[in-house]
């Protein structure tokens, strides 16, 4: 690969410096003169109709200026769900913590007293947690026309998938192997807390929003406001994490913005801690069902997976299950059936339908190859997809590569074990591994290049930079295509009123995207440069792209990754140590290998959690969130993260800016499978079940002994 | 039933662990009598210096010191991310030690000394901490980067080179939720010199 002068080289973000002295301005630090500030009272039962509320006692308090509930606002909050109907306030209410009323008061104290006032007659309803008991006869009907999740076309049936013949396949393998899995809903879980600030001029709204699509935001909020595009603004310039939870508009944005029309002030919408867990969105549950064919030398002849997930109490995304595709097998079919429960809204979280399908995929396999008495790396390398569907070619293809460099780097040979389980303990060690795959199509959006009479560059660009270093990205690319150093590019981002559409930080899209439309409008403005020389004064030469290529005909486009994990459990208390992890990625070429290598070890890590101990867990009997908070639900703290040892598998793709891929959402893929294989390995029992915290490892051991 | 403030609340409890026991807000059915509002809230003034700077203030004596940093100083460096004792993204020193700002009540200051991420620099030089997360990209969205500093700073106070175990430990209660836990430790060994060369420690 030719090495270039600017993408590249381990460069740090062009904004660190007022990351770290505490000078980078989030959306809950901004605060606009007679700023009001909003609370949220919320439903304390998982399903409930909404009798009466009252909310005089609540309006007498001095201090209250506004407060909403369904009698004065029926509000579409239309990517509240994939239907368009879910409305800010709802009756009934389907989940513990759905919004009753919003209140604006001159201060947070007094907002949350007056909370308190607000009287609500409910008539509880029974309710249903579980995705199976939802689909019972005679469950508790959550939406109209029962529990099974209609999908954006309004129909009820399963997302599914086939190709070849699936029960032909079983009947040409040597043997089949059956088995299940279920994963649980974990939260996104960001730092920031959830905020928005709104306030109006005359038909005018700005929305300080925290959101990694700003354009996309703006598009929400007018359609739900009936108000024109341009006639809303919306900034933000930094935001503490998202993982997938902020690329439409939310609720608390169009709160902050109702609230203020009514208040005529500004309005400030926080929501606690608690509120972001049980009342914006995590990662959809999963029980997944493997069938698996194969012939005696380990040659698949078909999968089978029939699943359902869990949407909570809306469906807000696919929920959908992917994994399989990582596989050469000529007969393919698996189901996926969303259904609804009464728990907190399943939705978008870093590569939403992956990490728990390739743990499900991913174990199945592994099973297959020990019971082959085959290495599991050699059965994936045997069996991995060559062609997508296995019929179209990729544009790059590095999975062997991460395969064999990864294994190599790892130490595969000395760490995995033939014999699972054969450690003398009390601490076992073992080693698994998993890989996925992830797509990396091009698609539309725009950049703004600009330059002064000094020679002094500007990129406009409509991304947030939710943590990826995006602006970095960018301005990288734009030194790049204009043989300048990064320091002579100005990234201006983050405000609709100054940058042009970007396809928001979701989807792994914007170093490709937007990263095309840069090189595009660079390429522009150079040639107008030629053209009309150099600005002069304080003229300024400027030009506006949007590229949207058509997508490549014949070939697929798609990241690669293979993540090996070693670890030690203890089996006698069931704790899960990681020892070892390597992280190998095809993202094609990578365009800041230093934040990129935050990327990677960051995503990898958080997948460990998820596959040690993240999950919302509920109260069976009362339907109530048990552990909603960072606490409760275990995320990854200093003390439980391993060092990630990342490899670069730099493939050369003919697409995108300088030939990069996707790589945000693939670092979480198989990492949670990695870990599960490698437990297997160490304690020669199967995990079934996310997360594999001590309890489950425990009952397994005994399960054996039993 | 006798109202509980957020101050026997605070001073009760410390922190979340008993965050799971708290009905959402919806359940608070029983109204108080007399609501505590901005302008009948008891009030207390206390003296306290800030980042060097001697200040003497009238404070809610329900405030947080996040909130007086935040809302009433305007230093905004400081973040919350749970406002309950689990993050420690409020992260800051208070007489050199590190606090979480949301589990410390503002009259609690009366006579401390305070320093936030504003107060870490000299001017426009920078503390050798910030300038290692700048090197070694500690910081992914930021959000948590105020508090892992005064964390880092608090830890290099007490215990100039520590181990990368040892910064582990130290640094455990400031979560990072876009997990860049092995670039902040590398950071942190950098800037005590206990770094050895080619990345990772």
């Amino acid at each position: 690969m030719n090495p270039l002068n600017s993408v590249g080289h381990r460069e740090p973000r062009v904004d660190a410096l007022l990351r770290v002295t505490g000078k980078a301005e989030y959306t809950g630090d901004v605060k606009l003169p007679g700023m009001l500030y909003a609370r949220l009272l919320r439903s304390p039962h998982p399903h409930a109709r909404i009798k009466s509320i009252d909310i005089s006692k609540a309006q007498a308090l001095p201090g209250v200026r506004a407060i909403l509930t369904k009698d004065n606002c029926d509000t579409v909050w239309s990517s509240g769900d994939s239907l368009g109907q879910r409305k800010l306030f709802n009756n009934p209410l389907r989940f513990t913590g759905e919004a009753v009323a919003a209140i604006a008061a001159v201060n947070r104290h007094v907002a949350e007293e007056a909370m308190s006032l607000i009287q609500v007659d409910y008539e509880v309803l029974p309710f249903v947690l579980d995705v199976d008991k939802a689909m019972e006869e005679g469950a508790p009907e959550i939406h109209p026309g029962g529990n099974l999740s209609p999908n954006n076309q309004r129909r009820r049936e399963p997302q599914t998938y086939t190709r070849g013949n699936a029960a032909k396949g079983f009947t040409e393998a040597d043997r089949v192997f059956e088995s299940s899995f279920t994963s649980s809903h974990h939260n996104n879980a960001q730092l920031e807390l959830r905020t928005s600030l709104a306030y109006w001029e005359g038909s005018k709204l700005t929305v300080y929003a925290s959101t990694q699509g700003i354009v996309n935001c703006q598009r929400d909020i007018a359609k739900d406001l009936k108000l024109q595009e341009a006639d809303v603004r919306v900034i933000c310039h930094y935001m503490g994490g998202g993982f997938g939870n902020k690329n439409q508009s939310h609720d608390f944005d169009l709160f902050a913005a109702l609230l203020a029309k009514e208040a005529k002030a500004p309005v400030k919408v926080e929501f606690t801690r608690k509120e972001d867990f049980v009342a914006v969105h995590g990662r959809w549950s999963s029980k997944q069902q493997y069938k698996i064919g194969v012939k005696n030398d380990g040659t698949l002849t078909a999968i089978q997976m029939v699943a359902k997930t869990g949407s909570g109490a809306y469906r807000k995304s696919s929920c959908d299950l992917s994994g399989t595709e990582i596989y050469q097998v000529p007969n393919l079919e698996t189901s996926t059936t969303p259904i609804y429960t009464n728990t907190a809204v399943a939705a978008n979280y870093r590569a939403p339908a992956y990490p728990q399908g390739v743990f499900g995929i991913e174990s199945a396999i592994d099973d297959v190859a020990y019971a082959l008495k085959i290495d599991p790396l050699e059965f994936r390398l045997k069996n991995m997809t060559r062609k997508f569907r296995d019929q179209t070619p990729y544009t790059s293809f590095g999975l062997e590569d991460c395969l064999r460099k990864g294994a190599d780097s790892f130490g595969w040979k000395q760490r995995w074990k033939p014999v699972a389980g054969s450690g003398a303990g009390p601490l076992k060690r073992g080693a698994g591994m998993a890989m996925g795959m992830f797509g990396s199509a091009l698609g539309r959006s725009s950049a703004v290049a600009k330059v002064d009479a000094k020679g002094n560059y500007s990129i406009h660009v409509g991304v947030t930079d939710c943590g990826t270093a995006a602006k970095t990205t960018m301005g990288l690319i734009a030194a790049e295509e204009l043989g300048v150093p990064l320091n002579k590019v100005n990234v201006v981002w983050g405000d609709t009123d100054t940058c042009p559409y970007s396809v928001g930080e979701s989807g792994s899209r914007t170093t490709v995207q937007t990263g095309d439309a840069v090189i595009q409008a660079v390429k522009d403005l150079k040639k107008k440069i030629s053209e009309q020389g150099m600005p002069k004064g304080t003229d300024e030469v400027m030009v506006m792209v949007t590229t949207n290529p058509a997508q490549i005909q014949g070939a697929s486009r798609q990241s690669f990754v293979a993540h090996f994990a070693e670890v030690e459990v203890n089996v006698e208390t069931g704790n899960v140590k990681v020892t070892k992890f390597t992280a190998a990625h095809d993202s094609g070429r990578v365009v800041n290998p230093l934040t990129a290598e935050s990327q990677v070890q960051g995503g990898s890590i958080q997948g460990i959690g998820m596959a040690l101990h993240e999950e919302l867990r509920y109260d069976q009997r009362s339907g109530q969130p048990l552990n909603a908070g960072y606490y409760g639900a275990r995320i990854m703290t200093h003390m439980d993260a391993p060092q990630v040892d990342v490899l670069w598998v730099e493939t050369e793709d003919p697409y995108g800016p300088f030939g990069a891929k996707t790589l945000g959402e693939p670092t979480i893929i198989p990492t949670v499978a990695a870990v599960a294989n490698a437990i297997y390995n160490a304690i020669g029992v199967r995990m079934h079940d996310l997360p594999m915290t001590r309890e489950r490892v425990l009952a397994a051991l005994q399960g054996v002994k039993a | 039933m006798k109202k509980i403030s957020r101050r026997l609340f605070v001073e009760g409890t410390g922190a979340g662990i008993v965050a799971v026991a708290i009905p959402l807000e919806g359940q608070a059915q029983s109204a108080p009598a007399a609501p505590t509002t901005a302008s009948n809230a008891p009030k207390t003034t206390i003296k306290l210096t800030i980042n060097g700077q001697q200040r003497s203030m009238e404070v809610e004596d329900r405030w947080t010191l996040v909130e007086v940093l935040r809302d009433h100083l305007q230093l905004t460096g400081t973040k919350i991310g749970c406002d309950r004792g689990e993050c420690g993204a409020c992260t800051v020193l208070v007489n050199g030690k590190a606090v979480y700002s949301c589990s410390q009540l503002a009259v609690w200051m009366d006579g401390r000394t305070v320093q936030t991420i504003e107060g870490l620099a000299q001017g426009t030089k920078l503390d050798p901490l910030q300038t290692a997360f700048i090197e070694h990209d500690a910081p992914q969205c930021g959000y948590c980067t105020s508090g892992q500093l005064m964390a880092a700073k608090a830890l290099l106070n007490s215990n100039p080179k520590p181990t990368r175990e040892e910064v582990r430990a130290g640094m455990t209660g400031n979560l990072c939720r876009c997990s860049n836990y092995n670039h902040y430790v590398e950071a942190v060994m950098a800037a005590a010199g206990t770094l050895k060369s080619g990345g990772a420690a």
